[in-house]
């Protein structure tokens, strides 16, 4: 076996349980409600866990840089909102998307020039950020609306796989990233800051640069929201802040940065998803996600813990 | 030797922090198939040296050449670019990526703009047959013991094809079967014409196989010579400036009759099969290799790890405690050897941290009494001459200083035991002499101490019984009088058992 796939194939290592996890919920899913397992079934599935997904993964990469994002919602709703205004413009849909992404990006230039040149904690940093972008959301639109043209709509949410191709573009995106010095100079700066300058990684790059793909990739679900919904909304966004953490972490991406891959934040996600759709058909009122996301990232932080108590437990 | 023979040189580097001067007018020269010793106490300089010559720091005066040019100072980019590479003590490597990623780290091979993974394979595999690395490439550097992870750290220098190789003491966590290879190794860039400069605290080492010599004491060179001609003691006298003999104060020993802790086949996660008295007012010594099982012995005893025996008698209690809680009631007291994390409270005063076993117990009812707490730590202060004001924060002190700290604070709940981790591990030579004072003094009073030392001759001069451990266990208990620096090392090593190291 190459180095390369040897490498990648030890990183599977403690997400055995979430894949079969995931594996065990899926099936339940599809035993529950069957229609999944059409192709038009699956494609909706795939629709409404998308702006999850890509979330999960702007989280992830925050978390490896040894960071968190408290503005994943926030930037989500401004995604939409810049969207939903902007494709109206002279330069239509494209001038519309590259609005968007441009914004998350360069947002998210920004935050990451702080946190990794300014040295101030994450977590300070994002959750500041998240009110500002919150409410330049809010000024841009104060109530919902704005429009997505309908061919864009359906073009991302309408009856096509355009969701499915996206995601296996991320996943080529993220391999060919992490192949370059750069990309691994992420996972280097999040795991030994120090030991990684001296050996000679560019670490404020290799983070900003992180900073700004996950602001993209932020600004890029509120504007496939916003094709969900036709129109921009600037607080459609709150619910991913947490959960974004929620499946990151489920994913087994580290608090304490340098850990984690994208299968797992990508499954982590998936996982969430099918929570809430389950959730969401049992009835259940709609804040009860945020008490099982809750619970998810607290029970999770803890495992490692229960694992050792158990263990001794035992002996 | 001739000038043009000199690879790197720094001459006249001083270098001062926070008004502190650390470097005073240092010159050295590293030439290209020659290992040159660096050799100084704890705080001599050495670090702030290798720093400057990594350029991870820049000196206050002094030039550095290299290769034509003289310098004022370098960058770290610019040190790797001249060939400059640094095996540091601190680990520099990522613990999640693999073994070949962390060697290629920051140098990786590239194609189209992607990491070259085939042509990595090639180029670390050829280094690690050299350095004795054999567990498979795509390991996490996580998964890997202490020493073998230094390995890995040589082989990361070495893939950068260095023209100057600094070694920042890099056996301390090795074994012997790796320090062979590493010897060999080393040896053997020398004949492939590196410059190398070689940091270490084992005197063999450098009689062993380094060329020429540079002493630092204090900040300023005490010696630039070759090492032909010189031996141990020569070598010690230049570092501490004196006779190691008049470091330590003359051994007396105040041990009573009266059995305080006693055990029968101690055991923990780390150490078995343990049997040990310790009697009032002696200084029992632990001694042996780094990572032996004497640190989780001493946690075990303080109810901070797990541990069981089959019979157990410390004053009340027969079994050993169940938590640190306990046994500091029952007159224990540990201090760590990671004081900065485990001992004190950095940003907070001299005066808190003083104070802050004894909370608890002084004052009156609910409040506390600020003039009795001063009355407290002025005492302290004094009996462990901890000097200046006492409401600085702990961290401007010293080294030394904090560990003066580190140890007075238990005073006051005047323990009848004490468990002391190494504590004199980065201390000033002034400041160890007054730490030793300090538990002879502790030792008159009738407590009995437990010293775990990485220093020999602290076992030899100090103690009344020295206990080596070896693998979990304790080689022999040896007495005073029989307790010699060539015997415990020898124990150490686990050559009572007839099996050589």
């Amino acid at each position: 076996m190459s180095l390369y796939w040897a490498i990648q194939w030890r990183r599977n290592e403690g997400l055995g349980a979430l894949f079969i996890v995931l594996a065990g919920f899926l099936i339940l899913y599809a035993v529950l409600f069957p229609g999944i397992l059409s192709i038009g079934g699956a494609g909706r599935f795939v629709q409404n866990w998308f702006p999850m997904a890509l979330v999960a993964v702007a989280q992830a990469m925050i978390m490896l840089t040894g960071g968190i994002d408290l503005s994943v919602g926030a930037m989500v709703g401004l995604g939409s909102v810049v969207a939903a205004t902007s494709m109206g413009g002279a330069f239509g849909i494209a001038g519309g998307t590259a609005a968007t992404l441009g914004m998350g990006a360069l947002v998210g230039t920004g935050v990451g020039v702080i946190v990794s040149i300014g040295r101030y904690p994450a977590i300070i940093v994002t959750l500041a950020t998240s009110f500002i972008i919150g409410g330049a959301a809010l000024l841009i639109l104060p109530r919902p609306g704005g429009a997505i043209p309908p061919v864009l709509s359906d073009f991302l949410a309408g009856d096509h796989p355009t969701a499915v191709l996206l995601l296996i573009l991320l996943v080529l995106g993220w391999k060919l990233y992490q192949a370059t010095p750069l990309g691994i100079g992420l996972i280097a700066s999040g795991d030994n800051p120090t030991g990684a300058y001296r050996s000679g990684v560019p670490t404020h790059r290799a983070r900003i640069v992180a900073y700004a793909l996950s602001g993209l990739l932020q600004a890029g679900a509120g504007l496939y929201v916003a094709a969900q919904t036709g129109s921009g909304d600037p607080v459609i966004g709150q619910p991913f802040t947490l959960a974004a953490i929620a499946a990151a972490v489920l994913g087994g991406v580290s608090f304490l940065g340098g850990q984690g891959t994208l299968r797992g934040a990508l499954a982590g996600s998936l996982l969430m998803s099918v929570l809430i759709n389950v959730m969401f058909f049992m009835n259940l009122p709609p804040v009860a996600q945020y008490v099982v996301q809750g619970l998810i990232i607290v029970v999770t932080v803890a495992l490692p813990q229960l694992k050792q108590m158990l263990r001794r437990a035992v002996r | 030797m001739a000038d043009d023979r000199i690879l790197l040189s720094a001459a006249g580097i001083s270098k001062s922090f926070f008004g502190n001067p650390v470097l005073r007018d240092v010159s050295i020269a590293l030439a290209p198939g020659r290992i040159h010793a660096l050799l100084g106490e704890n705080g001599a300089g050495k670090s702030t040296l290798i720093n400057i010559l990594s350029g991870a720091l820049s000196p206050n005066a002094g030039t550095i050449a290299i290769a034509g040019q003289t310098l004022r100072a370098l960058s770290p980019a610019g040190a790797r670019g001249f060939g400059i590479a640094v095996v540091q003590q601190e680990l520099s490597l990522m613990p999640h990526l693999s073994i070949a990623e962390n060697i290629a780290l920051g140098a990786a091979p590239t194609r189209f703009g992607l990491i070259d993974y085939r042509a990595i394979k090639e180029r670390v595999s050829a280094i690690t047959r050299e350095t004795g690395i054999t567990e498979p490439l795509d390991l996490p550097v996580n998964k890997l013991a202490l020493g073998r992870r230094q390995m890995v750290e040589i082989a990361k220098a070495l893939f950068r094809k260095p023209r100057v190789l600094i070694l920042d003491e890099p056996t301390s966590s090795l074994s012997a079967h790796d320090v062979a290879i590493l010897v060999g190794l080393i040896r053997k860039l020398k004949d492939q014409g590196l410059a190398i400069l070689y940091i270490s605290h084992r005197l063999n080492e450098i009689l062993d196989f380094c060329d020429h010599v540079t002493v630092l004491k204090d900040g300023s060179l005490t010696a630039d010579r070759p090492l032909a001609g010189m031996d141990a003691q020569g070598l010690v006298r230049l570092m501490v400036g004196r006779d190691p003999n008049d470091l330590f104060p003359p051994f007396q020993s105040s041990a009573a009759d009266t059995v305080v802790l006693s055990m029968q086949n101690f055991r923990t996660a780390a150490v078995s099969g343990i049997d040990l008295d310790l009697r009032r007012g002696e200084i029992l010594g632990l001694g042996g290799l780094v990572g032996q099982g004497q640190e989780d012995f001493l946690l075990g005893l303080y109810g901070a790890a797990e541990a069981a025996a089959d019979r157990f008698t410390a004053g009340a209690a027969t079994a050993p405690f169940r938590d640190v809680i306990a046994a500091n009631r029952a007159g224990l007291a540990y201090v760590p050897a990671d004081r900065k994390k485990d001992g004190l409270l950095l940003p907070h005063s001299i005066d808190l941290n003083l104070l802050l076993p004894s909370l608890a117990r002084a004052g009156t009812g609910l409040f506390r009494n600020r003039r009795e707490e001063q009355a407290v730590t002025q005492r302290l202060a004094e009996r462990l001459s901890i000097r200046g004001d006492r409401g600085r924060p702990v961290q401007a002190l010293s080294g030394g200083n904090q560990q003066k700290v580190a140890l007075a604070k238990w005073l006051p709940l005047s323990p009848s035991i004490l468990l002391l981790n190494d504590p004199t591990r980065g201390v000033d030579v002034g400041t160890k002499r007054e730490i030793y004072l300090a538990l002879q003094a502790m030792a008159r009073e009738e407590k009995a101490v437990i010293l775990l030392s990485s220093d020999t001759p602290e076992l030899v001069h100090l103690c009344d019984r020295v206990a080596v451990f070896h693998k979990g266990r304790v080689a022999t208990v040896l007495d005073h009088a029989a307790a010699s620096e060539e015997a415990i090392v020898a124990a150490a090593l686990g050559m009572n058992h007839g099996v050589a190291a």
